[in-house]
This record gives structure tokens, C-alpha cells and sequence, in this order.
């Protein structure tokens, strides 16, 4: 173990390093997604007032939310390099690719969700920037302002979602990407815990059906508003 | 017929050098009298190991650890590929951990005893003796052998043995013990100790005033002829089954190492002892490349038969109870399907000469474990045999449940190979031969589970004794690359290649091979005749001088070229036939795995001939076209009293 | 047993050397159904060296699924279509008269081209030599049964020991990682006792080495799994990652 040919590696970062960050990351933001996904279920009530209220308590918090969001950003940006990192990677370690491939079947767990973590997480980083711009900066289009049962001045966020969601554009859009969301959790959630080394055998084939359980949960969740909104 | 060769009675050339004193303390008092080279003398020795198999990897391992600079030498692309690897069954130790009687006494004795009287006391008890180590030092490194639920190590019963003192893992001891040997020689590899050179297969022996200072060696990726010199040269290359053609050999075992070697002045002991193993898948076709082994644990629920009527092509189930014949079961009414290896084989073959073989070929007969699937259910016969059913399929694509099994004896084993003395060492001073390469321990037959145990006990505790002893014994001046004979070998081997490449006739190294090995396999093989050696000599002959005239090779010599490869290979495997065949026809006497039909019992079992062959022939080479001169050297048994087998 | 021979159409991959441009070349091969893939090579072979041409040139040794020596890709998928079986037990009945067969080497920066079919895996020797070895000097074991490895935890490092180096794990996974070749030595040197002393010294070493190696990351596709000769799990990398970032604390 002293060989001088064993020199550390250029980056410093080992590939296992990159995995945890990208597994870790990746779980921290399926759980923000879980709750975004919770909050949002009160776009279905055809009353706007909880949602509003929902939407000033978070924003209420202050620092905290600042601070949460800062750390939000700083994960996805860890995420998304590492993601990237994998990919060249990938690139140099095969430079000349087979004329013919086709995966074994069987136990392989490679799918077209496994296959396609970089281009439908790349979409999800673009809609990411337009999702905030659009509704927490509202740099679209501003939003009205209401009073909420306790006083408080709160942007109706509600009827900004919903008049959004009238636009086809908008509304199949988003349906799209929160289909394409399904597709990086189906793989995105059981890689991360395989990453994150949580996997036994015993334990693994459970986990990989939990893990396409929560992504379609998720996808299904998030696409189905903008759908009900836009049909109803 | 010109069969002619000199002989030299208790040759003054093979000093065998055992130690003399009780058989029980020969190798300690050994281990005590041989000098040691100081840690900083180590340094000044460059040790040249060919092969890294369970022999070569621990010998290099070893030695490496002790101070030695290793120079490792393999055909393959990695050490992990040697055939060690394939060894299935498992490893012999006398740890008695079973309680069951077991002592190195009786280790000793049973592998005499399995090798018919024809191996060297002393060497066979100080295998005994260190089988213990090998296994301890295996656990050490982490080779996971098969344990019982409190955690202990479990042992199997193996043929030949009354007790269980097989260690196994799964049925892939060899591998693990291989990959256990190989893991410490890559430490010494990381520790800059060894140089691993991989893909480099040696053409040569280059000697120095009679004394062996290095190997020439093709780069089998570049086709360079390169020089290695050194304080002496290990030769771990395995055995040479694959004059056979076909044999449970990989592809790649050979016989070169040693054969070149041989004809630098190291004697080839008993060339003739074979080892044939009754359980083998059979050959389907002439495409067939190799056979594969089937574990011989098979026999102890399957029932051998061929049907009475020769010529019989009905279906297995077709054929009636009254018409097939349990031939083993008749023959050997107390042993039945449980005969030793050689007798199961040969009466195996005696069954197909007779016509009554089956399957496309003829040649194989049936295992059948239909009764025992009856008896026993067929979950039972899973729990056994499971992996290896499955295995069976995969290649034949019959299920062994539903139809019998088909079974063919193969050539698995080579018990002859280089002479040695006790310290290792071969005719040529400072050329050391080890593991199946050698010829020692095994006599005329080896018991199963004993070929790793050879292997390992070699490599990790007999020669880094001997080999300090020979090193501080020996004032060695270093010696370059640049010296005469090193280039005098090279442009040899250059020369050899230029020639083989350029014959340019019609007939391929493969077509080659396998007629040498119907020649081998038909006169050299399960049973001979005198007649039937003579006639293969002629034949041998022919086959050579065919080669060397009308061998076509494709493809260049300074790149990959594994045709190439192979047919310097087989240039040698030609030669060593002859040889071969020349021991056998001399030996008159039936001896383990050697049946000459002349000589049997009158219930056919294997007659030796304790008082005009027990010795090892160990036959010399005097230059291409002379007289081969055969020294005996005579065998002395002082703690086992010969007997006669009998399985009746 | 029937004499069933079938014509198969081949797409070999021929490249002279390491830094030669390569293309597959098509050939025409008629072999019995019971032959071995390799068999049906070797008959391809002699037919090209019975009209002059240089034979295609593949790694293979022992012909049993032990060695580890070959390594074909058979129409895109390493060691070809059977589960479980290196492709020198694959025989020729799995495939029908007439087909095409795509034959390519195991492709990886890490294992670059000798010649043809044949690739260079001494990466594979320097990741062991990087660490996967227990350090104990010939002579210096304790008696065998002085360690006690309960049975069920000696089968589950054998099962991760049984590993044979042929690389199918790298040549099928879409990044060209060799994470579950050094996560099986790992993991079987981690769950042994003997293993314990060096562990974290072990996995940071040969984790190291595997990315100087350039080898890919691993992106958990499971693919090395599903062609590995000896179904080794994917969960040996699950567990070098969690002794990777053990050996940090």
C-alpha cells in the first residue's frame, strides 16, 4: 500500500466521494420534493385561503427559510456537478463505444431512467430556475397581494398558480417535467441509498420497489395538479 | 522397432540428498543443518519464477517476503489465470482436527501407498508434515474454506483416505487458494519485491559453466526475445496433460518450460505416470477443444452402465433393466461404482472397445441416477449434486434428472515431470522445479486433494530453505544479460520461431496437436502394450517430422500471435511423447496410473514389479538425434511394506 | 443426440494493435449445435489460416468458467446471453441457423486493446496490489481453528471470493466502472476477521487506485451484476461504500 505508482488521484474526490454527494443531495431534495408535494396538495381545494397561508408561513420564517434555501441551492449545485462529473467520466473511461450493446436483463437494473439521469436531470435543473423565477420571484408577472384572517399582507398565490395553469404552455409543461421527475427518482431514490452504501441483499429488491413506488407517488402527485387545475 | 537407450544403474547423477536419520525428523534436522543467507545478502540475489500458480505465486510470495528480489514470470495476462485455478475438489491436511485418527504418519502412508510404491519416502513425509501450515496459513489470508456452524473449518473424505482431512471451499479450492497465494505475491508486487512480468513465456534455460543464471522469455504481446538473469531459476509451469490434446488442461498449460529445460541438462523423471480421471464430460465432436472435469463424487450415487448389446442406439430409458450392464457393480461386487480412479477408467474404456459405448461418439458410457433419485428423492440428489447437474447441462444440454448423465475418463494429472532431489533442485544446479512441474511426490498415482497440497508446500515452506541453502552453499558471481550465452540463446530462439513461421505447408498447429494427441491418448493412455508403444513411436516420429515440414502459421512474430504460441508448444509436447512412450515401454511392470496390459493380476488389477522397477527413471538428454541415457534412481522404503491393491 | 449444424453469420471486431484504428469484419462460420462459442472460434480460425489469413486472435485458457481469461462481448452484452456463464461455457445451441453474431473486446480506456478480441486487464492486478491482500508473511499463522468464522459468514465472503478477474463487470457497465471487482475483494476481506486489521488502510487504497486506474464511476445500473459469470451482488459495492466512509472515522 506504499507503491509510488499508487498516486492519489488528480482531483482528490474519489468516484465513491461523488456518489455519496450525489446519493446524499439526492435524498435531501426527494424529501423537499415530498413536502413541496404536501403543501401543494391544497391547490385542490377550491377555496385559496390554506394554500395562501401555507405560502406566508414559509415565507414568515425569514433567515430560516433563507438559510434552508441557501443550503437547497447548495445541494442541487452539488448534485448537478457531480452528476456531470459522472458523465464525462463515463465518456473518457469508454472513449470508443460498442457498435452493438444491449443490456443483459435479468438482475440488471438498467432502464431507460438509469440511462437518462443526465438529460432528465439537466431538465429538471432548467425548470428549476424557471419554476423559481416564475413563482417565488413572480418576475413574469407579479402577483396580487391579499390580506390574510390574520392581517397579514400575503401574495395570492393561489389564483397565481391557478390563472398560471389555465396556460396550456404552463400546464402541459409541467406535466411533462414532473413526468420526466418520475423518471430521474425511479432511478434517482434507490441508487441514492445503494450510493449511500444502505443496501444488503436481502434487503435490496424490497428497496428498488420502494423506490419506484416514491417516484411515481411524486411524479404523480406534482403532474396531476396542473392537470386538474387546466381541465377544471 | 529401435528402441534404444543406455542405462545407468543407481546413477552417481541423482544424489537425492534426502537426509539420512529417522523418516520423522529428516526435515527438521534438515530444516537445521541448511545455512542462511543474512537479510543483507538476500538483497544481492535476483530469483527468476516461472509460472505463478499455487507453486510459482507462493514461491514468489515467500521468497519475496524473506528479502529476495523476484523476478515473476507468467503466460498469462494476469497470475490469477494459472490452472491451479480450476482445481475443484479440494486439499489434504493432516490437522486431525476431526478426531478421527488422522496423524502425518498416516497422510504419509496413504499417499505412498495411493502412489503404488513409486515416490521418494522422504519427500512424502515432509509433505505430510507441512500440509498442516498450508492450511493455517491460507485461513490467514482470508481463503474462506467451508466451516461449520460453530465456526470451525470442516473437512471432506476424499478416495484412498479411512479419515476426513479434506479442506474445501465449495468446489473451488483451487481458486481460492489460488487467489489467497496470488493476493500475497501482489503485496510483494506493491512492496516493489517482485517483478511481475506478465505474458512472457520462457523458450529457455541459459546456463554458465553448467549452472542455470537465467531465463530467455518471448513477450507474448511485443514477440521480443527477452533476457532475465539471475541467482537461480524456479520452474512452476504445471504438467504437461495437454500432449493428450485433449485433457482437463487449460488451454494454455504446456509442457515448454520444463522441455526446455530438459534439454539444457535437467533430467525428465517417469514421463509415463499419468493420472486419468474417470469422470468427464465426454467429447461431443472434433471441434472439441477440451474436457471437463466432473467432480468424482458423482460415483457415489450414480450407477455406471452400457448396454449388454453392442451397438445399442435406443434411448437410455429405452433399454431395459435385464439388458444393460453395471459393469463396475459386476466386476467389483465390495467397491462397485466406487472403484479407484484408474480401475473406473479403464473398464470404462474396455466397455467402449468392446462396442458397447454410447452417445454420438462411442465413447463415453452412462451415470445414471435415476435409482438414487428414487431412493432419495430428487430435493436429496439437488442438495448434492445440484451445481454440478447444472454444470452439466450447460454444456451437453441434457438434464442429468431425467436421462443418465454420459461420462468419459480424461487425462487430468501429469505425475511425472523434472527430477529433483529433496532440496528441489534439478539436474542443473540452481534450477529448481516445483509443484506438478516436478516429479516427486506423487509417485505412479496421486490421491485426490493432494495435488494443491503439493503445490502450496513446495512454494511457501520447502524451497525457501533450500534455496538459501543452494544461494549460501554457492559463491555466486552476478551475471549480465550481456553475457555469450544469453545472446547465444536468443538468436536460437529467433532462429526457432523464423523457422516455424516460415515452413509455410497446409496443416495447422491445431490439426497437429490433435493427431499427436489420438496417438498419445490411444497408446500412452488408460492402458498399453508393447506393441501398441512401438507402433506410437513410429507414429510420433512421423508426426514430427511432418510438423517441421509442412506446419502452416499465419500472423507475425512481433506481435500477439498465439498460433505461434501454440505451435512452439507442440513442437515440444511432439517430442515429449516420444519420451513418454519410450518410459512406458520400458517399464515393464503395471503401476498406478502406468497399466500395461501384460502385466495384471488375473483379475486384472495393476501387477507391479517391486523387484525390477522400483526406482524413478529419470531419463537424460544427450542432444537432438542421440541416444537418451536413462539413470534410475533407486527407491528405498525403510517405513511402509509394499503391498498389492485390491478393490475386489 | 442429434448432428445439428447451423451457419452463422460473424461480425468480428479485427484491430492490429493498440493505437490501430479497428472495424468489424464479416465471416461465415458452420459449426454443430453442441460446440462451445470458443470451439466455433477456433473452427473460424483454421478456416483462416487454411486460406492464409491471419486467425482472430481471443483470450481463453481454461474452457471451464474458472480463469477469467475470456472476454467477448456477444451481440452487446459481455460473455453473451446466458446468466451466470462466462462465454466459454456458452455453447452454440442458443443461437439459431442463420443469425448474425456481433463479436467486440471488453472496451475500456482502463483495459486498452492488444490485438482483436484481446485486451490488457493488468489494471485489475494493480487494484489487488494496491491493497486487496491480507498482510501476513508465510510462517507467521496461528493454528487454522484459532479463528472463529461462523459458517453463514464465511459463506457470505466466499460468495463475494469467487470473483475470476474477467472484467464482464467493466466491459457491460455504461460507465466502464470496476466497482464491483473491487467492491467484491473488499467486501470479502471486510466481513473476514482476518481482514480487519488493514481495513481502512484497504478500502481507501484500492478505491484510489480504481480511479488512477480510470476506470468510470459507478451509477448504480446494476448491469455488472447481471453479467457477472458468478452472479456476484451488487451489493459487495454498497458495502465498499460504506467501508470507504467507515474508514474515515
Amino acid at each position: 500500500m506504499s507503491n509510488p505508482a499508487n498516486a492519489k488521484s488528480k482531483s482528490g474526490v474519489t468516484g465513491i466521494v461523488r456518489k455519496l454527494i450525489s446519493g446524499f443531495t439526492g435524498i435531501i431534495w426527494t424529501i423537499f420534493a415530498i413536502g413541496h408535494l404536501a403543501g401543494n396538495l391544497q391547490l385542490y381545494k377550491t377555496d385559496g385561503t390554506a394554500f395562501n397561508q401555507y405560502g406566508h408561513f414559509l415565507e414568515s420564517l425569514g433567515g430560516l427559510l433563507i438559510l434552508a434555501e441557501i443550503f437547497l441551492v447548495l445541494f442541487l449545485g452539488m448534485h448537478a456537478i457531480s452528476g456531470i462529473q459522472v458523465w464525462l467520466g463515463k465518456r473518457k473511461a469508454r472513449p470508443e463505444s460498442y457498435k452493438l450493446y444491449q443490456s443483459a436483463g435479468s438482475k440488471s437494473k438498467q432502464s431507460l431512467a438509469s440511462r437518462s439521469m443526465i438529460v432528465t436531470g439537466s431538465v429538471l435543473l432548467l425548470f428549476l430556475v424557471v419554476h423559481v423565477l416564475s413563482f417565488k420571484f413572480n418576475i413574469f408577472k407579479p402577483a396580487d397581494v391579499i390580506t390574510l384572517a390574520n392581517g397579514a399582507q400575503a401574495r395570492d398565490l393561489y389564483k397565481y398558480v391557478w390563472e398560471a395553469f389555465k396556460n396550456p404552455v404552463y400546464a402541459f409543461g409541467y406535466t411533462f417535467v414532473m413526468a420526466l421527475l418520475g423518471l430521474h427518482l425511479r432511478h434517482g431514490v434507490w441508487s441514492a441509498l445503494q450510493s449511500l452504501g444502505m443496501m444488503k441483499p436481502k434487503f435490496s429488491p424490497v428497496i428498488y420497489s420502494i423506490g419506484g413506488i416514491i417516484a411515481a407517488l411524486v411524479a404523480v402527485g406534482f403532474l396531476s395538479i396542473p392537470l386538474y387545475i387546466y381541465f377544471s | 522397432m529401435s528402441i534404444n537407450f543406455k542405462t545407468v544403474e543407481n546413477s552417481s547423477r541423482l544424489d537425492a540428498k534426502a537426509p539420512s536419520g529417522p523418516l520423522e525428523s529428516k526435515w527438521k534436522n534438515h530444516k537445521k543443518d541448511v545455512k542462511l543467507v543474512s537479510p543483507a545478502n538476500k538483497r544481492k540475489h535476483t530469483i527468476i519464477v516461472v509460472g505463478t500458480g499455487l507453486a510459482g505465486a507462493s514461491a514468489a510470495a515467500t521468497l519475496a517476503e524473506l528479502g529476495y528480489n523476484v523476478k515473476a514470470l507468467t503466460i498469462h495476462d494476469s497470475p490469477r489465470r494459472a490452472h491451479s485455478i480450476a482445481a475443484q475438489g479440494g486439499i489434504n491436511a493432516a490437522k486431525n482436527y476431526q478426531n478421527d485418527g488422522d496423524t502425518i504418519h498416516r497422510l504419509f502412508y496413504d499417499t505412498i501407498k495411493g502412489g503404488d510404491y513409486r515416490a521418494r519416502e522422504a519427500n512424502v513425509h515432509r509433505l505430510a508434515e507441512e500440509s498442516v501450515n498450508i492450511i493455517d496459513q491460507a485461513v490467514a489470508q482470508g481463503v474462506p474454506f467451508g466451516r461449520e456452524y460453530g465456526g470451525v473449518l470442516s473437512n471432506r473424505s476424499f478416495g484412498g483416505a479411512q479419515v476426513s482431512r479434506t479442506f474445501y471451499a465449495k468446489g473451488q479450492t483451487g481458486q481460492q487458494l489460488l487467489l489467497g497465494a496470488y493476493s500475497a505475491m501482489m503485496r510483494m508486487v506493491d512492496a516493489g519485491k517482485i517483478e511481475l512480468l506478465t505474458r512472457r513465456e520462457m523458450l529457455d534455460l541459459v546456463t554458465v559453466d553448467g549452472v542455470a543464471r537465467g531465463v530467455v522469455a518471448r513477450n507474448l504481446e511485443t514477440g521480443e526475445i527477452e533476457k532475465y538473469a539471475g541467482s537461480a531459476v524456479l520452474l512452476c509451469t504445471g504438467g504437461y496433460g495437454n500432449v493428450y490434446y485433449l485433457s482437463t488442461n487449460a488451454k494454455n498449460s504446456n509442457v515448454t518450460a520444463a522441455w526446455r529445460a530438459h534439454k539444457k541438462g535437467a533430467f525428465f523423471g517417469n514421463p509415463c505416470y499419468v493420472q486419468i480421471h474417470p469422470t468427464c464430460i465426454p467429447q461431443s465432436g472434433d471441434y472439441q477443444s477440451k474436457l471437463t472435469l466432473m467432480s468424482e463424487s458423482l460415483r457415489n450415487d450414480g450407477r455406471v452402465w452400457v448396454p449388454k448389446k453392442e451397438g445399442d442406439t435406443r434411448k437410455p430409458v429405452q433399454i431395459p433393466e435385464d439388458e444393460r450392464d453395471y459393469f463396475l457393480e459386476r466386476k467389483y461386487p465390495s467397491f462397485g461404482n466406487l472403484v479407484p480412479r484408474d480401475v473406473a477408467s479403464r473398464n470404462a474404456k474396455y466397455a467402449c472397445d468392446e462396442g458397447r459405448g454410447v452417445g454420438a461418439t462411442g465413447k463415453a458410457v452412462y451415470l445414471d441416477f435415476a435409482d438414487s433419485i428414487k431412493r432419495l428423492g430428487q430435493k436429496t440428489i439437488e442438495d448434492r449434486y445440484g451445481n454440478l447437474f447444472e454444470m452439466y447441462e450447460r454444456i451437453t444440454g441434457d438434464n442429468p434428472y431425467e436421462t443418465p448423465m454420459r461420462i468419459y475418463p480424461a487425462v487430468h494429472y501429469t505425475m511425472g515431470g523434472l527430477w529433483v532431489d529433496y532440496n528441489l533442485m534439478t539436474t542443473v544446479p540452481g534450477c529448481f522445479a516445483l509443484g506438478e512441474a516436478n516429479f516427486s511426490d506423487h509417485g505412479a498415482n496421486r490421491l485426490g486433494a493432494s495435488a494443491l497440497m503439493q503445490g502450496l508446500a513446495d512454494g511457501y515452506f520447502v524451497i525457501p530453505y533450500t534455496l538459501g541453502d543452494y544461494i549460501a552453499n554457492n559463491s555466486l558471481k552476478p551475471v549480465s544479460t550481456d553475457h555469450d550465452a544469453f545472446k547465444a540463446s536468443v538468436v536460437e530462439q529467433e532462429e526457432r520461431i523464423n523457422k516455424l513461421l516460415n515452413i509455410n505447408g497446409n496443416k495447422t498447429t491445431l490439426e497437429f496437436h490433435r493427431e499427436l494427441g489420438a496417438v498419445v491418448w490411444d497408446n500412452i493412455g488408460m492402458s498399453r502394450t508393447k506393441e501398441g508403444l512401438e507402433e506410437a513411436i513410429v507414429k510420433i516420429r512421423a508426426i514430427k517430422e511432418e510438423f517441421w515440414t509442412n506446419l502452416k502459421l499465419t500472423g507475425e512474430k512481433n506481435t500477439f500471435n498465439k498460433y505461434l504460441e501454440f505451435a512452439g508448444r507442440v513442437a515440444d509436447f511432439i517430442e515429449l511423447a516420444e519420451l513418454m512412450a519410450m518410459d512406458a515401454w520400458h517399464r515393464n511392470e503395471s503401476c498406478g496410473g502406468h497399466f500395461r496390459e501384460e502385466y495384471q493380476t488375473p483379475d486384472g488389477e495393476a501387477l507391479r514389479n517391486d523387484d525390477e522397477f522400483a526406482y524413478a527413471a529419470a531419463w537424460e538428454f544427450a542432444g537432438e538425434g542421440k541416444e537418451y541415457t536413462m539413470h534410475k534412481e533407486n527407491l528405498v522404503f525403510e517405513n511402509v511394506k509394499l503391498s498389492q491393491r485390491s478393490y475386489k | 443426440m442429434s448432428k445439428e449444424t447451423i451457419r452463422l453469420k460473424l461480425k468480428v471486431w479485427r484491430q492490429e494493435g493498440p493505437k490501430v484504428k479497428g472495424e468489424l469484419k464479416n465471416y461465415e462460420v458452420e459449426i454443430s449445435t453442441h460446440a462451445s462459442f470458443l470451439e466455433m472460434l477456433d473452427v473460424l480460425n483454421e478456416d483462416l489460416i487454411h486460406k492464409g489469413e491471419r486467425p482472430v486472435e481471443f483470450e481463453h485458457d481454461c474452457r471451464e468458467g474458472i480463469c477469467g481469461s475470456c472476454s467477448l462481448v456477444v451481440n452487446g452484452m459481455a460473455h453473451g446471453p446466458q446468466a451466470n456463464t462466462a462465454v466459454c461455457q456458452l455453447h452454440m445451441r442458443h443461437f439459431k441457423d442463420g443469425e448474425t453474431i456481433t463479436i467486440e473486446p471488453w472496451r475500456a480506456s482502463a483495459f486498452p486493446i492488444v490485438k482483436d478480441l484481446v485486451v490488457d486487464r493488468s489494471a485489475f492486478d494493480r487494484i489487488i496490489s494496491a491493497g486487496g491482500f491480507i498482510s501476513v508473511n508465510t510462517g507467521s499463522a496461528t493454528d487454522a481453528n484459532s479463528i472463529l468464522i461462523g459458517k453463514d459468514l464465511a459463506d457470505h465472503a466466499f460468495d463475494y471470493a469467487t470473483c475470476i478477474g474477467c472484467g464482464a463487470c467493466v466491459a457491460a457497465c455504461p460507465n466502464a466502472s470496476a466497482s464491483l471487482f473491487t467492491g467484491a475483494k473488499i467486501s470479502q476481506l471486510a466481513l473476514l476477521p482476518q481482514g480487519d486489521p488493514e481495513r481502512k488502510r484497504r478500502v481507501q487504497s484500492m478505491v484510489n487506485q480504481m480511479d488512477v486506474e480510470g476506470f468510470g464511476d459507478c451509477s448504480n445500473h446494476g448491469e455488472c451484476e447481471a453479467v457477472c459469470p458468478k452472479g456476484i451482488s451488487i451489493s459487495a459495492i454498497a458495502m465498499m461504500r460504506r467501508e470507504y466512509v467507515k474508514s474515515y472515522f
